[in-house]
């Protein structure tokens, strides 16, 4: 039945990329897997909630069932970071998953199944630098289930931040503490010093915390 | 950074786009045989009348261009027709139409024919699409077969099938009627083919003075003579009643017949009303029709593999199929009657789509929405935004009520659904994404007309799908429904079947979400406690020993802190026994010291394990010595054995300790029965002796649906195990054929070897592997008997029972009290689901059932008392499961 549209239980492009065999071999793995990879879980989704949705493919008539799950961990926190092995104990049931799960929601997220070539020791952990998934590393969205922005933004909000914060450590109150920007134009070489900055005695009334904030508000409806 | 990520990003897109375009690549590579196919296959893209001629003359082109560099291109246009009529069954009426213009002489030739009286390109595309219908009847390819039926069927309307034959087409298929114990499946199929093929081509038939009768009367003697297996599948509940149609659901093959009959009142009149002849535009066909070559349809092969029980039961399982009852939830005004001929087509053809769109929900999803395209006009009501059109009186209706309601049919077919609940939940979710403004109040009608279906004797097991499929769809939008109009029903009796559903419906949702999120989406009225809708708080377990008031609150923490400290297993055991020891000192009045001991070391170890499903694995693995030495009954010296008070107790604790997550209780008992700490048997007996006690059982004995997700989890392990260990035998079987014909291969190289030479002969000596393999098969088939035996042993003590009868289960069985259910108790319902749950039983394990009919009848039936209306309704339904009612 594939003349007509593409079956959603054919192999997709995803793959691990660490995976040691070649691509023959590892199409010939998947063609037999029980396993799937389970991605764009919300962080806070259990293995119950996990168990739930993915037994509605099982078979155990035919002696299937849920033969595991595995919980993704961000490397650093040992928190869930949004994706999960679930092992089968038939390859059909993985198939069902393909087609009727894949796609729909879980915990009020779109979920994406894929065949996997099989668990690995180590393989339950994120792969992105900062412990979580690749994915979450360089993610420009606010996604509240996966943990708001992206790993890479987030040090970088941080960073920003911190710049923000030390910017004006030094700031001063009192008179003089805010610059004028300099008066109109005058005649060189009168008594003032030109190099000297001219302050102008209205503009002490500003307050000068009020002015980072609102670039920050700023910095977060960009992202 | 921010640089970095936006490159990354790129990159990936790119990846993509090179993934698909290389799809698109591959595609501009098409060979001309491939253009040729797929653009028979694309017919009716826009319009597909007007697309017609057009579409004859390109085919006509790329033949003459086929011809002329070598051969014609027969074959693959006809692998487009047998794609497309296979595959797309909504454009059937179309392909015959266009087989029709290619059966006309091409155009240049029309003043000067061809003399040499080659046959047209049509007729050369029929005589080959017939051999392609051929191969499908070698393989009882049925869909495939029906589909080129009808497609037949259209051919004869047109003038290009011999009516005579195709009416001796439908004759051999009638014939599967009268074969001598002819499965259900078969014979169901057979007809329908028939019959809808009877339905296209009547008016000519019935012109040329055909016996259609023959047809019709054959279809409906047989449907006539399964009166009985009829009334175990009916999704609404009539236990007083033996009658085959019912209120609020019509079956299938009797919706054929119905049909027939209303066509045959006038002469087939009704058939251009009911399916698209674009055909019959064309000007007659003059030449002589192609005949039909006669057929038998072949007998269905069983590979036997001869494997049988100790006893020499067959153990082969062989999947009955049952007629199918449609559950209807809108008027004739608002979906079409199935059991009209427009209606029956109009069903027809949307399960077809269904059927054959499997593989690919969302393009399914498209395609059902896109299907009026394909029906005559002002069969459905116009989309909203659409040219308003004049209403074809009669029609009309609403096409999302349609689909969502025949969808919903085909989940709630007993008793199982063709494909798993899932495919078609979220084929519904899919539907509703595509058009959320018209297909979402079809399924909130329907949710409602359903729910009220509830109070009708809507069938247990149908009530069960439908608060699956509820929750499921609500998950996908968002939880979102008005709860408020059922608050009025929480003064029901607290099995009211309306109750049990709206506490099964929260509870599945909770389950795919978590308790907060549902709460908040109840009114007020349904949150409290008194209202019993919600638990009464988060799901969670409940460990007997956490007050440290509570007895054996001590020793329970002393064990914790071994299991915690990961403690050797043999080192808990003896510090169990010493437990034992200490405990039998102190205890007062009767305890039984084993079972307390078993109940803290079991919640302890799921305590420690409570976290996740994996936490519980591994604590479980970690110390599966631990459990061996506690099923087995013993103390530090049990060596294994056998021991059913201890694995009931085993259970017992498990099912204390997370009776607040009741499916938490059934993947446990899974995982147990997995690493065999019990088996499924032990299950089974639990889930009569106490699974009822856990819900609150109410009255003698009355079993619900908690106790048969225990009892189904344990019924297919143990066929499970079978099925594998068969397929196991069956492998082990073949590789020691194979092993023996390399051998003779071997032996004979030097002389002519005979390829036909069958190996099996000398069985040789069996592998030690095979000899395990049997043995483990032969275990296996003892304990799938022993596990239904055990449930029809236990119906038999909840419903009919000798000296001990349920006497409320000859009641509620009878038409009076169930017209007075209005008044029904709690123990009244829960009697009446235990009937229900029976039937489920009877039905759903047919198949395991009919191999040991005997042994469990000469078990279990014995102990039943003398005849009354309980006994005679329990014997009946047994004897229709058991296939000795017909």
């Amino acid at each position: 039945m594939a003349h007509v549209v593409t079956p959603l239980d054919q192999p997709s492009n995803y793959k691990d990329s660490q995976a040691r065999v070649d691509r023959s071999k590892q199409n010939e793995l998947l063609a037999r897997s029980s396993t799937l990879y389970i991605g764009n879980l919300s962080f806070y989704t259990t293995e119950e909630q996990i168990y739930e949705i993915f037994s509605k493919c099982t078979s155990p008539e035919e002696g299937g069932g849920i033969k595991r799950i595995i919980m993704g961990l961000d490397r650093n926190t040992r928190t869930p970071c949004g994706f999960c092995f679930v092992e089968y104990y038939t390859h059909a049931e993985a198939l069902a998953c393909l087609r009727y799960v894949s796609g729909t929601k879980l915990d009020e997220r779109i979920i994406r199944c894929d065949l996997d070539l099989g668990y690995r020791e180590g393989r339950q952990f994120g792969r992105g630098k900062s412990g979580g998934q690749v994915r979450d590393e360089h993610r420009q969205d606010y996604d509240p289930g996966r943990g708001g922005w992206g790993a890479q933004a987030q040090r970088l909000e941080i960073e920003r931040r911190r710049e923000v914060e030390e910017r004006y450590a030094d700031a001063q109150d009192g008179p003089g503490a805010v610059a004028g920007g300099g008066g109109d134009w005058k005649e060189a070489g009168t008594a003032d010093n030109p190099l000297k900055r001219a302050r102008s005695p209205d503009d002490q009334g500003d307050s000068e915390r009020a002015a980072p904030r609102a670039r920050m508000d700023d910095d977060h409806a960009r992202m | 950074m921010n640089h970095h990520g936006g490159g990354h990003r790129r990159k990936q897109y790119r990846g993509a786009d090179d993934y698909d375009s290389h799809d698109r690549r591959r595609d501009t590579f098409d060979t001309p045989e491939q253009k040729l196919r797929k653009t028979i296959i694309n017919l009716g893209e826009v319009d597909p009348v007007q697309e017609l001629p057009r579409l004859a003359s390109d085919i006509r082109a790329a033949n003459e261009a086929a011809t002329a560099a070598g051969g014609p291109a027969i074959p693959a246009i006809t692998e487009g027709f047998r794609i497309g009529v296979t595959e797309q069954p909504f454009k059937i009426p179309y392909y015959a139409a266009l087989l029709r213009l290619l059966h006309d002489p091409p155009a240049e030739a029309e003043e000067n024919p061809p003399t040499d009286g080659s046959p047209t390109l049509g007729k050369q595309v029929l005589e080959d699409f017939w051999k392609g219908f051929q191969t499908f009847l070698d393989k009882l390819a049925w869909r495939e077969i029906r589909l080129c039926i009808q497609f037949f069927a259209h051919c004869t309307m047109a003038g290009l099938v011999s009516s005579q034959t195709m009416f001796e087409l439908f004759r051999s298929f009638t014939a599967v009627l009268q074969e001598f114990g002819v499965s259900h499946g078969r014979a169901m199929k057979a007809a329908l083919s028939a019959a809808e093929g009877l339905m296209i081509a009547g008016p000519i038939m019935s012109k040329s003075g055909a016996d259609v009768t023959e047809i019709i009367t054959a279809i409906s003697d047989y449907s006539e003579s399964m009166t009985g297996s009829k009334n175990i599948v009916q999704p609404v509940v009539r236990l007083h009643e033996q009658s085959s149609t019912i209120e609020h659901a019509d079956e299938l093959l009797d919706s054929a017949i119905a049909a027939l009959y209303v066509l045959k009142s006038s002469d087939f009149a009704q058939t251009a009303d009911s399916f698209p002849q674009p055909y019959v535009e064309y000007p007659e066909f003059g030449s002589p029709p192609f005949e039909l070559p006669s057929v038998l349809v072949p007998p269905e092969v069983i590979e036997l593999d001869g494997l049988t029980t100790e006893a020499g039961e067959d153990a082969q399982v062989k999947k009955e199929e049952w007629p199918a009852y449609f559950v209807r939830l809108f008027d004739n005004d608002v979906t079409p009657d199935p059991t009209t001929p427009s209606g029956y087509a109009i069903r027809s053809a949307i399960l077809d789509i269904l059927d054959v769109f499997e593989v690919n929900r969302k393009e399914c999803a498209r395609l059902l929405l896109e299907y009026p395209k394909w029906t005559l006009h002002g069969t459905f009501k116009p989309r909203p935004g659409a040219p308003e059109q004049e209403p074809v009186p009669e029609k009309n209706w609403q096409l999302e009520n349609s689909i969502i309601e025949i969808t919903l049919g085909s989940i709630f077919l007993l008793p199982e659904s063709t494909y798993r609940s899932i495919y078609y939940i979220a084929l519904i979710t899919e539907i509703c994404k595509l058009s959320p403004q018209t297909v979402g109040p079809a399924v909130g009608k329907s949710i409602r007309k359903l729910y009220t279906l509830l109070s009708d004797g809507l069938d247990v097991e149908v009530a069960h799908r439908f608060a699956e499929w509820f929750s499921v769809h609500m998950s996908n939008f968002g939880f979102a429904w008005v709860w408020k109009e059922w608050a009025p029903d929480v003064s029901l009796s607290a099995r009211h079947p309306k109750r049990r559903f709206v506490r099964k419906a929260l509870e599945y949702e909770i389950r795919l979400s978590y308790f907060d999120r549902i709460l908040k989406t109840l009114p007020e009225a349904m949150q409290t406690p008194e209202a019993q809708c919600m638990p009464e708080e988060a799901p969670g377990p409940e460990y007997d020993y956490d007050d440290p008031s509570k007895p054996y609150h001590d020793a329970a923490q002393s064990l914790l802190s071994l299991l915690r400290g990961r403690t050797k297993a043999e080192d808990v055991v003896s510090h169990l026994d010493s437990l034992k020891n200490s405990i039998s000192e102190t205890a007062e009045g009767n305890v039984n010291v084993s079972t307390v001991v078993r109940n803290i070391a079991v919640q302890s170890l799921l305590h420690i394990g409570n976290r996740s499903f994996s936490h519980f694995l591994n604590a479980i693995e970690r110390y599966l010595p631990l459990l061996r030495n506690i099923a087995s009954g013993g103390g530090a010296g049990a060596t294994g054995g056998s021991n059913l008070e201890a694995r009931l107790d085993i259970l017992n604790a498990v099912a204390n300790y997370w009776k607040r997550v009741r499916n938490m209780v059934v993947i446990v008992f899974d995982k147990l029965m997995q690493y065999q700490i019990v088996d499924p048997p032990d299950v089974v007996s639990w889930a009569f002796a106490y699974g009822g006690a856990l819900t609150g059982a109410v009255g003698k004995s009355t079993f619900d649906s908690f106790q048969w997700d225990v009892l189904k989890g344990a019924l297919d392990k143990a066929n499970g195990r079978v099925t594998i260990a068969r397929k196991k035998v069956t492998a082990l079987r073949k590789e020691a054929d194979d092993t023996a014909a390399r051998a003779i291969a071997t032996e004979g190289a030097a002389m002519e070897v005979d390829a036909e030479a069958k190996p099996d002969v000398m069985h040789a000596s069996e592998s030690p592997a095979l000899t395990n393999a049997l043995k483990a098969f032969a275990t296996l088939t003892r304990e799938q008997k022993a596990v239904l035996a055990r449930t029809l042993d236990g119906f038999v003590g909840y419903l009919v029972a000798e000296g001990d009868a349920n006497p409320t289960a000859a009641e509620v069985i009878a038409e009076k009290s169930w017209h007075n259910r209005i008044n029904w108790n709690e123990v009244q319902w829960g009697t009446w689901e235990t009937w229900c749950w029976f039937r489920h039983f009877c039905r759903a394990y047919s198949p395991y059932l009919r191999n040991y009919t005997q042994s469990l009848e000469e078990a279990s039936l014995t102990k039943i008392g003398p005849s009354d209306p309980a006994v005679d309704l329990f014997k009946k339904t047994w004897n229709i499961a058991t296939g000795q009612d017909v």
